[in-house]
């Protein structure tokens, strides 16, 4: 369950969906960090990371999802995340990232908001 | 009282140690009934100060765990200790995320962290020996 996967799901347009499995650490984070910019410079402007099968996001791999974040919004954007554990979900809500992104409990309400969107 | 279930682990140098730290909060806390989500939020503090002692530390890092199985509350408490060259907690900088997303360094939310997802922090550090000692109630934090 740890061992660090990412997937793009769906790709539609300026929506990319990417499955997130695994422990989010520096080198998971980077990976994200990695691809979200590839989607981002090839003319992606949504970002929706479906993290049901991971199960723990360190500081350090949060320090990563804040430069996907800084990216997305450089480019009027929007990150969004889907299917988070109640920790994650906790992690997510000290640090104040409801402000800035977009969460949903599961893909399906987050690809029929994010639809409306763009 | 029932005794709490004790461990003590030095964790080894490879890379992902502190989720070592962490798969034993998990599996002590299930063995006194902690509750599942709860247990998620003790992990990902104990794996915090764990990263901390890896990468500001030096020499053994120790981590202790105590499962407390009392009555119908039962309770957590882990210290990691490592032998750095420590470092003041109350000049670390509270985390603000809309600082953060401007700034270049966008790291520095572990300690925040442990002290917003455990009950009872306490942090003594001083040259050669830095202690995070923490409690996670049910029901709290």
């Amino acid at each position: 369950m740890e061992t660090f996967e990412l997937s793009i799901a769906q790709r539609q347009g300026e929506l990319a969906v990417l499955e997130v499995a695994g422990y989010i650490n520096n080198e998971g984070g980077e990976a994200i960090a990695r691809e979200a910019g590839t989607l981002l410079d090839a003319g992606c402007r949504t970002l929706l990371l479906d993290l049901h099968a991971t199960r723990i996001i360190n500081s350090i791999g949060i320090s990563l999802l804040l430069e996907v974040l800084e990216r997305t919004i450089e480019v009027k954007g929007t990150l969004a995340f889907c299917c988070l554990t109640p920790s994650i979900a906790k992690t997510f809500q000290i640090m104040g990232l409801a402000q800035y992104t977009r969460i949903f409990p599961d893909r399906a309400s987050a690809l029929a908001e994010l639809a409306q969107v763009r | 009282m029932a005794e709490p279930v004790r461990l003590r682990l030095v964790l080894p140098q490879v890379a992902r140690a502190e989720l070592i730290a962490g798969d034993a909060v998990e599996d002590l806390g299930q063995r006194v009934g902690f509750p599942r989500d709860t247990l998620a939020e003790v992990k990902l503090a104990v794996v915090e100060a764990c990263l901390n002692a890896l990468e500001y530390g030096a020499g053994d890092v120790v981590v202790e765990l105590a499962a407390h199985p009392d009555s119908a509350y039962p309770w957590i408490e882990a210290a990691v200790v490592d032998h750095g060259p420590g470092f003041d907690p109350g000049e670390q900088p509270r985390p603000v995320l809309e600082t953060k997303l401007h700034a270049r360094r966008k790291r520095g939310w572990g300690l925040e962290l442990i002290r917003r997802l455990m009950d009872e922090v306490e942090i003594t550090s001083r040259p050669g020996l830095t202690r995070i000692h923490m409690i996670r109630r049910t029901g709290g934090a």
